[in-house]
């Protein structure tokens, strides 16, 4: 993290620090709270529908938010390596292996690894790696694995895919009451629920602002204060600081004031992050004038709770969130993303990591730009394992795309 | 190989069936004019509806180093890869539609972008449950093939009745019947062999085929002999689209005694459990009963038991677990399946392959491998 920033810092990443300092301490010491207020804890998926685990009081930790901490702070190489070493093949996730090889080797993982589930909860609307990654880890500590089957949705979502979420959502509720001797209870449901929409129209807003020229915020900020809405969904905590971001961003619209100085070209970013690289790979844009607007990762939690049964909202909801969904779906996302936030080009992070998010991006890209006129860039890497990372052929890459753009 | 066939007749079903899996399809069109055939990918499409709908399935298998398609990066596995780079060369073009059951998270992609970068206009997705033994998977998974059957009728203009249904479910079953017939056989014959005629069941007409390898079975148990002290082995795997990895086995002393590869014998197992009264529920019931492929889930020692159970069933000493280069789900199930069939004091290698083809290194460690018990 020592690189530097060549836009301007937000007053609000102090806070942010300090809530997910307070969170992951909280997570570390579960051990010592957890039981006396039985609250147990489970290790889930970002997608999962967390606001069920929060109505029965159950601490969410989500190893998906870890192996992008592992990838900042740039152990996650090693980490794999600990996994390969144990038969995980270097072709899996990376953020799989890093946190399996921080199970395996706590002592080179961050904060000594995440504390030990009591639950896990793996929901498939992301990918089919979670499912196997969920599997490894029920092997690892026998302890109940949940698995809500979000079918893929190569058109709408059906009635019966519909009713076949709800069905395992009821039977889930069911389980968790037993596994927590807590009952159901529909107004915490609903409360979490309500505390999840209201971030969501926060982080909604949020990002919204970037359509302003200049953009009050670039790819960094947008990847780094999505941490609370990935973690503390349907919680206070996450209302009151997106709150304050939003103030933040608001205030800097207000003021002129565009994240990169001298904002000359607008771009739009598709894929996770590269974490390793978090500045150095943004900086390569930004002192070239080239700002990050928007971006299809972190926008990924700008999800409709639709109204209604709670259950059957939490049933669409999850099942209708992007990766689920078919290429055509994503390249109207991203056509509407360049028109909206008046984009002169986009970048794909080819991520070798993660496969339902990159195999079908040459084909969304040949499409926007036919229909959008923009150029595309597509470039390789990992989000967390750095060993692939070309530094060379990605920084000449980029600059002769930013090159055509300035042509422009 | 055929010498000691008994009639002609039977020889020349057994040729007929080794030309089609030699041929993989490729010329199903021109070898049987007045056919549509259907491709699909995967064992979870479910034939029967295929057939009800008056076309002939047929498996979509690539041929192997066709290179890299502009549409795929290299980090996806060849079976994807290859197959594409087929289908923009015009290969597939006689079908009447591709069919995607989804599995992973390569088919999930591929599926999705079939129709636009092979230019096939008719690509159809099914997507079975995941969890099988999920609360409503069943009633899910009715509704997607009452789907599916409508989608198919749309291609032929005949929409299938109880009849059609009932036909093409005895069809079916009465393959995977003279499948499990030669399944039961595999240790006394030549492992390529038998990996081929299986194969041959899955691109050629399903009539056709049921036909010649019940004329070719005498024969075939004329040919069986006893093994000897060959290593007997199991194969798991995903798609072989050729029978090197068989072949290589049997000439460096080994013998498949027992196969869970997708185009081997785990596309004819199961059963229509619960009847065929209602013949889609029979279709569901029998995917979600069959033991499954690592891109679903039933709880987590179906897989493991199924093939500790396999192997001991067909005194297996080793057992060889496939993986493509890229593929994730069978690179997942490696792990716990080598520890698991280990315990059990079985040999086990994880092999894995660009493709089908075995290379010099593969056979340096097939050959260790099988010479280590
Ligand atoms: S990075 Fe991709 S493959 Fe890995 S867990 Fe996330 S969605 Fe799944
Ligand atoms: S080989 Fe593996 S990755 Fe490729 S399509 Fe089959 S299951 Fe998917």
């Amino acid at each position: 993290m020592a690189e530097n920033r060549k836009y301007l810092p937000l007053a609000s990443t102090r806070r942010l620090e300090k809530l997910m300092t307070r969170y992951y301490f909280l997570t570390r010491y579960h051990r010592f709270w957890g039981k006396p207020l039985r609250r147990p804890l489970a290790w889930v998926t970002s997608g999962a529908p967390v606001e069920l685990l929060r109505a029965f009081r159950i601490h969410p930790v989500y190893p998906e938010n870890y192996g992008a901490i592992c990838g900042t702070r740039r152990v996650s190489a090693q980490l794999c390596q600990v996994a390969e070493a144990a038969g995980y093949s270097q072709d899996l996730c990376s953020y799989a292996r890093s946190h399996i090889g921080s199970i395996l080797r706590p002592e080179l993982a961050p904060m000594g690894g995440l504390p030990k589930p009591d639950l896990l909860v793996a929901c498939n609307n992301i990918c089919g790696t979670v499912l196997k990654w969920y599997e490894a880890l029920a092997r690892i500590f026998r302890v109940p694995l949940l698995v809500l089957d979000t079918p893929f949705l190569p058109g709408e979502l059906t009635e019966s895919a519909k009713s076949y979420v709800l069905e395992q959502l009821k039977h889930m509720a069911d389980f968790l009451a037993h596994f927590t001797g807590r009952r159901l209870d529909r107004r915490e449901l609903e409360r979490h629920m309500a505390l999840s929409k209201e971030t969501v129209n926060l982080w909604k807003e949020i990002r919204g602002f970037c359509r302003a020229k200049p953009s009050p915020l670039n790819a960094p900020d947008l990847f780094i204060h999505m941490a609370p809405i990935v973690v503390l969904r349907g919680t206070p905590q996450a209302v009151h600081y997106y709150r304050l971001l939003r103030n933040e961003v608001n205030s800097r619209v207000q003021q002129g004031q565009g994240a990169v100085p001298g904002e000359k070209i607008r771009l739009v970013w598709d894929n996770i992050a590269i974490w390793y690289r978090i500045f150095g790979f943004f900086q390569m844009f930004s002192e070239r004038g080239a700002c990050f607007v928007t971006d299809t990762y972190s926008g990924g939690w700008v999800m409709e709770l639709t109204e209604g049964d709670p259950l059957e909202s939490l049933a669409a909801t999850y099942t209708e969130i992007f990766l689920n969904r078919s290429p055509e779906f994503r390249a109207r996302q991203m056509i509407e993303l360049i028109k909206d936030y008046n984009a002169d080009g986009f970048v794909m992070h080819s991520n070798r990591s993660c496969k339902p998010y990159s195999l079908v991006q040459e084909v969304i890209r040949r499409r926007v730009m036919q229909e959008t006129g923009v150029p595309g860039l597509v470039v390789e890497a990992d989000m967390a394992d750095q060993r692939v990372f070309a530094e060379e052929p990605v920084r000449n890459r980029v600059q002769a795309f930013l090159e055509t753009l300035s042509d422009i | 190989m055929t010498g000691m066939v008994k009639t002609s007749k039977e020889k020349e079903q057994l040729n007929l069936l080794l030309e089609e899996a030699a041929l993989s399809g490729r010329e199903a069109a021109g070898r049987y004019p007045g056919r549509r055939f259907f491709g699909y990918f995967c064992s979870y499409w479910p034939e029967e509806l295929v057939l009800a709908a008056g076309l002939e399935p047929l498996r979509m298998l690539p041929a192997s180093s066709r290179g890299a398609p502009a549409a795929l990066p290299v980090y996806c596995c060849s079976l994807a890869k290859d197959t594409l780079s087929l289908a923009a060369e015009g290969k597939f073009n006689n079908l009447a539609g591709v069919g995607f059951a989804h599995t992973c998270d390569t088919m999930q992609c591929l599926g999705g972008i079939w129709g636009e970068t092979a230019g096939q206009a008719v690509t159809l997705v099914l997507v079975p449950p995941v969890r099988l033994d999920a609360p409503g998977a069943l009633a899910y998974f009715k509704a997607e093939l009452a789907a599916l059957l409508q989608r198919l009728a749309g291609l032929t203009g005949h929409q299938p009745g109880g009849e059609d249904l009932h036909r093409a479910l005895a069809l079916c079953e009465h393959i995977r019947r003279l499948a499990a017939r030669l399944d039961e056989m595999r240790s006394l014959l030549p492992s390529p062999l038998v990996a081929a005629l299986l194969r041959a069941g899955q691109v050629m007409p399903r009539a056709d085929f049921a036909r010649a390898l019940e004329t070719a079975l005498p024969a075939l148990q004329e040919q069986a002999a006893d093994p000897g002290d060959k290593r007997r082995v199991l194969v798991s795997g995903a798609v072989l689209e050729n029978d090197d990895l068989f072949r290589s086995i049997e000439e460096l002393g080994g013998r498949v005694v027992a196969d869970d590869t997708c185009t081997g014998y785990r596309h004819f197992t199961g059963s229509y459990a619960g009847g065929k009264d209602d013949p889609l529920a029979a279709i569901a019931r029998r995917y979600i009963a069959m033991p499954p492929c690592p891109c679903r889930h039933r709880g987590l020692d179906a897989r493991p038991d199924h093939l500790e159970k396999l192997a001991r069933a067909r005194q297996a000493h080793g057992v060889i677990l496939v993986t493509r280069k890229y593929c994730e789900p069978h690179a997942w199930d490696a792990v716990p399946l080598s520890q698991r069939l280990r315990g059990a004091g079985l040999h086990v290698l994880v092999l894995e392959l660009e493709g089908a083809e075995i290379g010099g290194q593969e056979r340096t460690r097939l050959q260790a491998f099988l010479e280590s018990f």
